[in-house]
């Protein structure tokens, strides 16, 4: 039992001067214990709020996983995101955008912008002889991996809507070898006709 | 002076204390729990909006309910429009991955919903720019926005699109 301060000392003397001295002992370690609880579980929710909006509307580190942007992103490299673009609306092409993945709403997807609306994007591969475009409708964005032979990307589940956007990655912080801003793309201008 | 500049600085320090504790724990409130809505248009009538112009309805979106993006066939939610990112659109959701629906003025028959997607529906058929216009909206859409509830009682009418096959 700990009780520090002349307000408290001042209670446990006027209390044992009441009731019975165990009713007296419950009552302070109760008011003390309660007191600390609801000041902790205050101090978390304004943390967690905070937090919310910094990376909803900011922006925050993330770590990425999976092969499909080598060599510009690493399998559990940590990046730098930063949300302020997607809200004012200026993911332009060649940008590296986090999205919400298509096909499973509980995780996300790291891929690069190729085309933004009414673009023309070539989807046939570089072998075939006909050359077959697309054009992406309004709203939606091309998302493509670095990596073309190992990404499921729009070349597989078509445009993206642009509210699935959820912010562009602007920098590396780690490997320490890679540290600095993302490189351009590797592949080249793959939208005829800019 | 120095009175009033200890004054100045106590109410400054004051305020900062109360706007970086109630600024965040709104905006998470309302992202993440609930808010209030004006509904718009006339494509779900008659369940919203059934006065036209005259008066629009005023709706609870619950985001705590949809935090796992789980949805029942039958509930309306709003979500961002695949279209315009800037707007939100209200419909009710027919079927979910794996249905297969027949579907009104849509480009083709019948489209099973793939993995991931749902088919959303104004009540007000004709007068409605939902799936049979854009096609199975992404289940991630919905997360920016929500389920809905509503001030007063729903009847919810019967499900219009015909549902050919649930997937269990």
């Amino acid at each position: 039992m700990v009780i520090a301060g002349i307000p408290e000392t001042l209670d446990v003397i006027f209390l044992f001067s009441r009731g019975p001295w165990w009713q007296s002992l419950h009552r302070t370690m109760l008011r003390g214990i309660l007191g600390k609880t609801f000041r902790l579980v205050g101090y978390t929710i304004q943390y967690a709020c905070i937090a919310h909006c910094a990376f909803e509307y900011v922006g925050g580190v993330v770590m990425c996983s999976g092969p499909s942007m080598e060599p510009t992103i690493q399998n559990s490299d940590i990046v730098c995101a930063e949300n302020l673009s997607r809200h004012f609306y200026g993911i332009q092409r060649g940008d590296i955008v986090i999205a919400k993945s298509p096909s499973d709403p509980k995780s996300n997807i790291c891929k690069r912008v190729i085309g933004l609306e009414g673009d023309k994007i070539l989807t046939s591969r570089p072998s075939d002889f006909f050359k077959s475009h697309n054009y992406v409708p309004t709203g939606h964005v091309w998302l493509e991996g670095d990596n073309l032979q190992n990404s499921t990307d729009s070349r597989y589940y078509g445009p993206v809507p642009y509210g699935l956007i959820r912010g562009r990655i602007f920098f590396k912080i780690w490997p320490l070898s890679d540290f600095g801003f993302l490189r351009d793309s590797p592949n080249g201008h793959r939208s005829p006709g800019d | 002076m120095a009175q009033s500049q200890g004054w100045v600085t106590r109410y400054f320090k004051a305020f900062c204390k109360g706007f970086f504790v109630a600024v965040p724990v709104a905006v998470t409130f309302l992202d993440r729990v609930a808010c209030v809505a004006r509904v718009e248009g006339a494509s779900m009538q008659p369940s919203l909006n059934p006065g036209g112009s005259q008066s629009s309805d005023v709706v609870l979106l619950n985001h705590w309910k949809v935090r796992n993006f789980e949805v029942q066939r039958g509930d309306i939610v709003s979500l961002v429009s695949p279209k315009n990112p800037e707007q939100k659109i209200i419909k009710r959701v027919i079927a979910l991955e794996g249905d297969i629906v027949k579907t009104i003025g849509h480009k083709n028959r019948y489209v099973k919903v793939p993995r991931g997607h749902i088919w959303v529906e104004g009540d007000h058929h004709g007068h409605s720019f939902d799936s049979n216009s854009f096609g199975p909206a992404m289940n991630s859409l919905k997360a920016r926005t929500t389920s809905l509830v509503t001030f007063e009682q729903i009847n919810s009418p019967e499900i219009c699109t015909e549902l050919l096959h649930r997937a269990e």
